[in-house]
């Protein structure tokens, strides 16, 4: 089955008179359950087709379906329950709320998701936990280190578990260490979840964590290619 | 349940408590405002509040409780034989200078019967109130002691040419718009009111009406000449009002008919009728309650301004945690719930302190000044309304600013 799939994505952007054309017709096709990586230089386009593919932006043309559901013909209100029933985010900045500790930002993305018994925080914690931060649950983000930021973003993003992870540029503020730390976290949990996930970067160091690699250029896919992760 | 915010509300402790202080002050402007109105309202019908009156016959000419004409004292005796009247007392009222020390201070003197049961001046002992049996002795309120440089009980002063001894306190009874109370009973206060002046009353009678001219001529100061006991009161005597007591199980408003139709040029009030009418008119027909409500706008429009800049500097700092929160799917009412809290917080944490200041300003006014900024348990909900309507309202900006958000901000390093 195909969780994400896009067809003739376009898209453009005004700048006075001038239109810029990002996306020049993407088609795209993402089994479920795989780990997918978007890659290509600065400009490509790459972070416009996710907030597309994620259903944040509306695409100048073009289908996008998540899940077998149509998304380009949702109203601003559909979409936005959309994303909260079935997507989850990973930030490159990972825009954890900094007033709130490491457990209540997971608490917090619980209860937007329509979790608000009792049994919340134990959830949260669960999930802290599997990130391997179950010590750090009263921390806040300023006293967790890069790595451990996106940590707890990556817990926050499988709250509710989602179908669909969408993460962009998650390792781009980590060294080399613990960005793999950080992609083999993700690769082990969203395995371990079933997660359809699709990571947009261009840091090479991960591509051994991906299913397959898709090359985006110029706003046109540049090519596609398989491959067998050793973490599988 | 994670409140977002509140903990964004506290995230930056001194900038919050300088919303605070904002919002308290606008909380006090307020309440000191509104409570002074009311308090200063209340103020002139204190002494009607504390009568056991039924019905207060006053002239038809009457503007309020301080601002009406006297009539002759047999219009009293005439209530007294009106049916349904239980028992009526007079009441008079009149202007008189407190000479004390050498130094001169306006008053007003209330005239009535110690050894009635219609008119009490404030809280005070009966036996003071005893006391104003004897001549030329009066109360005053405990407010005033310093102003009429009285030490206690016993203290000589002088009103216009006549002594007076002080033979008690009253409290609860001054009104901030009058000239400082003396209460005394009506033969002394007949004294003083007349006192440096001759006074003839000339009634007429014609067509069911009676006209009067009450007409005052100054005397020559008497110096140290001895001064004779006051003269009882006689039927040409001005009074102001007489309180009249219905028989039991008598119609309130029938009888006040009657009264009206037996004693000419007269008009009738209920207790309440009288104070509302007094109290209309300080507060309409002066300007007075125009400039104490402007004063309490004016805090509405600072408290706003505060709330709204501190809510609108706070979403514009979260932005890029509005955009999270709007990619994560957060609803429009989700995000506007978040300020709409913050907005709630900040109304209960600058309301509760600023209720405190002011009850506790209010306290240090009424026992050292004699202001009294009233607040009541109506009148504080009433704030805590305008303070929670204040900054609710004040979030609109806040509201409009997170609706433009782009949720793709989050995708920007």
């Amino acid at each position: 089955m195909v969780a994400i799939a896009a067809q003739n994505i376009q898209m453009s952007f005004m700048s006075g008179t001038t239109e810029t054309k990002v996306l020049k017709g993407i088609d795209l096709a993402i089994p479920s359950g795989q780990i997918r990586l978007m890659m290509g230089p600065s400009g490509s386009g790459k972070t416009t087709l996710l907030s597309i593919l994620a259903g944040i932006l509306t695409p100048t043309a073009g289908q996008v379906q998540l899940l077998g559901q149509e998304i380009t013909t949702l109203s601003r209100k559909e979409l936005t329950g959309f994303r909260r029933d079935h997507i989850g985010f990973i930030f490159q900045s990972f825009n954890l709320f900094p007033a709130l500790t490491a457990l209540e930002n997971i608490e917090l993305a619980l209860q937007l998701k329509g979790y608000k018994g009792p049994g919340n925080k134990e959830q949260a914690f669960d999930l802290l936990k599997q990130v391997g931060l179950g010590d750090r649950a009263n921390n806040l983000p300023a006293d967790l280190s890069g790595g451990q930021k996106q940590r707890v973003a990556i817990a926050r993003a499988l709250a509710g578990e989602p179908e669909l992870i969408m993460a962009d540029e998650p390792t781009a503020a980590l060294d080399s260490a613990t960005g793999h730390d950080v992609i083999e976290l993700m690769q082990y949990l969203a395995k371990n979840k079933g997660c359809t996930v699709l990571i947009i970067t261009h840091d090479p160091r991960i591509t051994d964590a991906a299913d397959e690699i898709t090359y985006l250029e110029d706003g046109i896919l540049a090519k596609q290619s398989s491959l067998v992760s050793g973490f599988h | 349940m994670v409140s977002l915010a509140r903990k964004n509300l506290l995230k930056d402790l001194p900038r919050f408590l300088v919303a605070q202080a904002g919002i308290m002050f606008a909380v006090s402007l307020v309440t000191i405002q509104t409570g002074i109105l009311k308090g200063f309202t209340r103020s002139t019908t204190l002494l009607i509040d504390s009568s056991a009156a039924d019905i207060w016959v006053a002239s038809e000419n009457i503007v309020n409780f301080e601002l009406t004409e006297p009539f002759p004292y047999v219009q009293v005796q005439r209530a007294q034989q009106i049916e349904g009247v239980a028992l009526a007392e007079a009441l008079t009222i009149g202007s008189g200078r407190w000479y004390s020390d050498g130094k001169l201070t306006t008053l007003r003197v209330f005239g009535f019967d110690p050894n009635g049961q219609l008119f009490r001046p404030g809280k005070v002992s009966d036996t003071a109130i005893k006391a104003l049996n004897a001549p030329y002795s009066a109360l005053i309120d405990r407010t005033n002691q310093r102003s009429f440089r009285i030490d206690g009980v016993g203290d000589m002063a002088r009103i216009r040419q006549l002594p007076v001894m002080v033979v008690g306190f009253a409290r609860d009874t001054q009104s901030l718009v009058s000239s400082k109370f003396v209460f005394t009973s009506l033969v002394n206060a007949n004294a003083y009111i007349s006192s440096g002046f001759s006074s003839g009353l000339t009634c007429q009678l014609g067509n069911g009406d009676i006209t009067c001219v009450n007409a005052y001529q100054r005397d020559e100061d008497t110096g140290n000449a001895e001064v004779v006991d006051p003269e009882s009161l006689n039927s040409d005597s001005p009074v102001t009002y007489i309180l009249v007591k219905a028989a039991p199980g008598e119609d309130v408003q029938l009888l006040k008919q009657r009264i009206e139709s037996s004693l000419s040029g007269t008009k009738t009030f209920t207790k309440n009728e009288l104070i509302n009418t007094t109290q209309s008119y300080w507060q309409n027909r002066t300007g007075i309650g125009f400039i104490l409500g402007l004063g309490a706008i004016v805090g509405v429009l600072v408290g706003m301004v505060v709330v709204a800049q501190i809510l609108y500097t706070s979403v514009s700092e979260n932005l890029r945690e509005f955009g999270t929160l709007k990619a994560m799917g957060a609803s429009d009412w989700d995000i506007y719930s978040v300020i709409l809290e913050q907005s709630l917080w900040m109304a209960v944490l600058g309301y509760l302190p600023g209720l405190l200041l002011c009850w506790s300003v209010g306290t240090w006014t009424a026992a050292t000044q004699g202001i009294v900024v009233l607040i009541t348990p109506i009148s504080a909900v009433g704030v805590f309304g305008i303070t929670v309507v204040m900054c609710v309202g004040s979030a609109v900006f806040a509201i409009q600013k997170v609706t433009r958000v782009d949720p793709g901000i989050v995708f920007k390093a």
